[in-house]
Parts: structure tokens; sequence; C-alpha cells
């Protein structure tokens, strides 16, 4: 099944913290075009729901608790912006928002900064899972080295010759080249299969 | 005693690339302007100000500006392409004033300031694209005119087709009021696509038309064209090689309506027997009358009321019934489609079987839904044969 598309909103939840009133009014009827359901938040209250999208005036912030913190920090977050100052960025900065709106807040724009953050969230965790994807190989290079050390000395292999040796063991029983390294290093020799 | 007169600015493009929509645009909207100062159940009257920025996008501006600025005007029906309304759109926001737009156009936009009075993508794409699907191909050949109107639509298209297990065969983009579509032609000709989706507006489209007829005659190719904007004025102008189109619209002047056939006919006493009204035409004049009665009934020309007065209120106008959504501004309208014939007119073969709410930003559209799945949607259009 393909995910869902970031254009398409219908059935989306966003929890809403927004000061004034009329740019609340203008969010929730735009909100209600798009078929988004909306939790208003007071900061300072729980946040008792997974929402799939926080707004955050920046009237509200800094965040003082450590808990709300985390809690938006599990979904895009789009910042209402009042004010351009470097002292106020900085406070949004710290939310690490995916996409912002300028207040006064108009229909206009609202559509775009969603779907900017919803696929912005997409692509950053599609990084986040590659980056700790290649933090796990990064460590168990050390095995890998520790396994060709062995069959060069085990088999009086230069490195490139142990290297290959290893990597057609690897594609041989469909194994990543880690995980056979491991076996090596476990078991003191090559699996027999090649051995 | 002389009733009252209210100043309403009338914008739209009596030269250039898209003149030929300009001015039925005006026609038809200076049509219902004469009805309204005829009509005793109006206890004003309207004076319209008609401005021409000449297909020239930068002019809209400045022609809205005078408008609001010298003229005092409130109320703007007018703007054709995207393109011209987001010029306007700035003005009429920061200075409140309120525009009745008469084209179909792509949605994703849902301004406060703006009536919009044509087709949402809802009424016109969607069943049109089902029904290739479901009779024609799932395989589209697209071409059309280098602007938004065309991305969005083939957008949609593409999302679609491709839900479906099909494919868009190709994507050829003009810039608009370019003449030179041979290559695009000869493509298709080569490459004998199943359907040829037009997108162009003005000359590119009928130049395009008259070649592809030519062409697909010589190599005695049968290819179906379709639209989703093709009206009758631009079929004459096209000539016979636009019979055959499969065009989806929410007006064709076919329409057995009672209140069409009267609007037909007086439009024929007004502009010629041999003249045709268009859909956008026709969309002006239902704007202009949309903005009368709210007028009327408002008792004010203040635009917080009128479109407080507005909303909701159902005008039997001669494309059916229609009324302004008040949760997006956008018209509640009955799709259609007809295939275009000989006599430059349409045979309408399907029509939803009640007015469609607009949906501009596509929020009840399952791309993956099977179309029968997706009729049964609320929202959906539920189409029926029209005999």
């Amino acid at each position: 099944m393909s995910k869902p598309s970031s254009f398409s909103l219908r059935g989306r939840k966003a929890l809403v913290a927004i000061k004034d009133e009329r740019d609340a009014s203008i969010v929730k009827r735009q909100f209600e075009r798009l078929g988004i359901e909306i939790v208003t938040w007071e900061p300072g209250a729980k946040i008792d729901c997974r929402p799939d999208v926080t707004l955050i005036d920046d009237e509200f912030l800094p965040l003082t608790s450590p808990a709300q913190r985390a809690s938006l920090g599990r979904s895009p977050v789009i910042a209402l912006l009042g004010t351009e100052t470097p002292s106020r960025l900085k406070l949004v900065l710290d939310l690490d928002p995916a996409s912002f709106l300028v207040k006064p807040l108009r229909s206009a724009g609202i559509y775009a900064a969603l779907v900017m953050a919803f696929e912005r969230n997409e692509r950053t965790n599609e990084l986040k899972q590659q980056v700790v994807k290649l933090e796990q190989r990064l460590r168990s290079r050390r095995i890998v080295l520790a396994a060709v050390l062995q069959v060069m000395h085990t088999h009086a292999l230069a490195e490139p010759a142990a290297f290959a040796l290893i990597r057609r063991a690897a594609m041989e029983q469909r194994k990543t080249i880690e995980d056979i390294s491991a076996e090596i290093t476990a078991k003191g020799s090559l699996p027999r299969a090649i051995g | 005693m002389t009733k009252p007169s209210i100043p309403v600015g009338i914008i739209c493009s009596q030269h250039g690339p898209y003149q030929a929509m300009g001015r039925e645009i005006l026609k038809s909207a200076m049509m219902a302007v004469d009805e309204i100062n005829e009509q005793d159940g109006f206890d004003f009257s309207i004076s319209a100000h008609v401005r021409d920025p000449r297909g020239v996008i930068a002019e809209y501006h400045t022609v809205c500006d005078d408008l609001i600025r010298n003229v005092g005007v409130e109320h703007i029906i007018g703007c054709y392409t995207s393109a011209s309304r987001k010029q306007v759109l700035p003005i009429v926001e920061r200075t409140d004033r309120l525009l009745w737009y008469p084209a179909r156009y792509e949605g994703f936009e849902c301004s406060d300031n703006v009536i919009y009075v044509g087709a949402s993508p809802n009424h016109n794409v969607l069943p049109l694209v089902r029904y290739v699907l479901d009779n024609l191909s799932r395989e589209i050949f697209c071409v059309g005119s280098n602007y938004v109107w065309t991305w969005e639509t083939n957008r949609v298209t593409r999302e679609l087709v491709t839900a479906a297990g099909g494919r868009i065969l190709a994507e050829r983009l003009l810039e608009l009021g370019e003449s030179a579509v041979t290559h695009i032609v000869d493509e298709i000709v080569r490459r004998r696509p199943p359907v040829v989706f037009n997108t162009l507006v003005g000359s590119s489209s009928y130049d395009f038309i008259r070649a592809f007829h030519a062409a697909t005659t010589a190599a005695n190719l049968s290819i179906p064209m379709l639209s989703c904007s093709l009206c009758e004025p631009e079929l004459k102008i096209a000539g016979p090689a636009s019979a055959g189109c499969i065009t989806s619209s929410a007006y064709f002047e076919s329409i057995r309506l009672p209140e069409n056939k009267a609007f037909v006919a007086r439009w024929k006493a007004r502009y010629g027997e041999h003249s045709s009204p268009s859909v956008d035409g026709q969309s002006a004049y239902v704007a202009v009358y949309l903005l009368a009665r709210a007028l009327q009934r408002a008792g004010t020309s203040d635009i917080g009321e009128v479109r407080r007065a507005a909303a909701g209120h159902r005008y039997n106008s001669p494309q059916g019934p229609v009324w302004i959504d008040d949760s997006n501004n956008h018209c509640v309208l009955t799709p259609r489609l007809a295939v275009s014939n000989a006599e430059a007119q349409f045979d309408i073969f399907w029509e939803a079987e009640a007015p469609v709410k607009p949906d501009p930003y596509l929020t009840q559209l399952d791309v993956a839904a099977s179309p029968a799945r997706d009729a049964a949607s609320p929202n959906a259009p539920h189409l029926r044969v029209v005999k």
C-alpha cells in the first residue's frame, strides 16, 4: 500500500494553540474545508492526544514544560510568527518547526504550510532512519575489521583478498557483511560453506 | 423615482490570447446587468464599469486598483485565467472588496474576498477522468497551455490514472498564445495514444484542434479528444474540426431546462441567432444575478452583509440550481459531460443526479477508490445518463 499523500489532509488531527481569536477562527475555517480535526490547546495544559501536526503561536513561546516539548517533538510543528526579531525566531527554532505562517493569518498559505510540514517531517524521518542505519554500520566496522584480520591471518591473504572472501561468503549466504563478520569472529574461522 | 445606482467593476480582456472568452464574459455580464436594471424587483440599478486588461497580466492589477480607488466599486466581476485572479486577489483582500470570479479553475484557493462562481476541480476534471478510465482508456496523452490550470489538471489526472493502474503517456506544454503545434500533432500521430486531453486555452487550442483533426484524418486515426473548457463559441472558431470532443462542464447551450431555453432565447435576440453563450459567459451572467440578489436581500453593498446574504440562497439559473457554499465561497453546481457535434453544439450524455458541493481542495477525493466505491461518497458526483 502506498503512503498517504502529503497533499491529502482529510482525517488528520491538529493540535492548535493560537492566541488571537481572529487568527484562530481563520485556521478553524480553513481546517474544516480541508477535513482536518482540531484539538485546541492552551500551553500549560497537558497534551492528551497524539496530533499529526501542531500549530503554535509564537506568543506562547518558550514552552517551559519538558513534557510538552517532548510531546510536540513527535509531530511536525508549524510556527505562527508575529514578529521576525532574532530573539523570537530563536525561541521558534528551539521547536525545530517544519513550517511557518506569518500573522495576521489569511486562508491563503495555510494549506501550503501544512503540506510542507507533512512532507518535511516525512523526509526528515527518512533521513533519521538512514542515519541510524549508517551509525549501526559504522559501529560494526570494528567487527568487520576483526574478521578481515582473522581471515588474513588464517588463510595468509592480503587485506583485499580477505575482504573479497568475506563479501563472497555474505552474498552466498544472503547475509550482511557485518553479520558474517560477527560469525567469523565468534567461530574463529570462515563459515563452512566457504571454507 | 430613479433607483439608486450601485457601481460594479467588470474586468475582462477583450484583446490578447483569450480575447474570445473575455468578450463572451462581457456580453453575458452586460446582458445580466441590463436585465436587472429593467426589473422592478430590484430596488437599485447596477452601473457597470468595464475595464480591458488586454490579456496583459500586470494590467489586471492596474485596472482593479483604478476601479477601487477612482470609481469606488465594492464588487468586481471578472478575471479569466488564474494568473489574472492572483493579480487582483491582493488588492481585493487588502481593501476588503469582493471579486465574483466566473471561470472554472483548478482549485486550492479559498479567499474570503472572492466568490468562486465557476466549476471547482471536482465538478469538471474528476467526472471527465473517471469517465475516461471507465469507458475509454487508462492511458492518456496530455497537451496544454503552460500555466497553473494545466499543471494542476494534469496532476489530478495523473493521480487518478496512476491509481487505476494506467499512465500518462506524455505531457506536452505550449506557452499561452503559441501556435506552433505541429511537433505535438506529429508525435500524437506517431505514438497513436488512445485519448488526448487538451487543456490548451484560447488560440493555441483552436490551432491545435484544427491541426490534430487534419493530421489524424490523413493518418486514418480516430483518437478521442478530451476537454474541461471548450465551449460553443470556441467550437465555432475552431470549425468543423472541433466535432467529437468529449467535454466536461457545468453549462452547455443544449441544457434542456426552461430557465436555459429562456436564457438562450434572450441571448439570441440580443446577440444574433447564430451566436451562442459560453460556459464562462453564462457563469458571469450567474455571478451578476447572485450579486444582485444578494444586494437586494442585504439592502446594502457592504461586502460582509452581501456575502452573508449571498450564502446558501438557491438561484435557478440557466445551468440549473446554483448556490454559494458558505463554508468555502465556491458554488454548488451540476457537473455534465457532453460530446461536441458538427453543428458546434454539445450533445449531453451524462449529468450529476443533483447539484454537487464544491471541493476546491479535493478533500473528498480518494484516488485509490474505485469509481463505484467513490460514488457512495455523499460528495461524489452521481452520474446518470441524460436521454
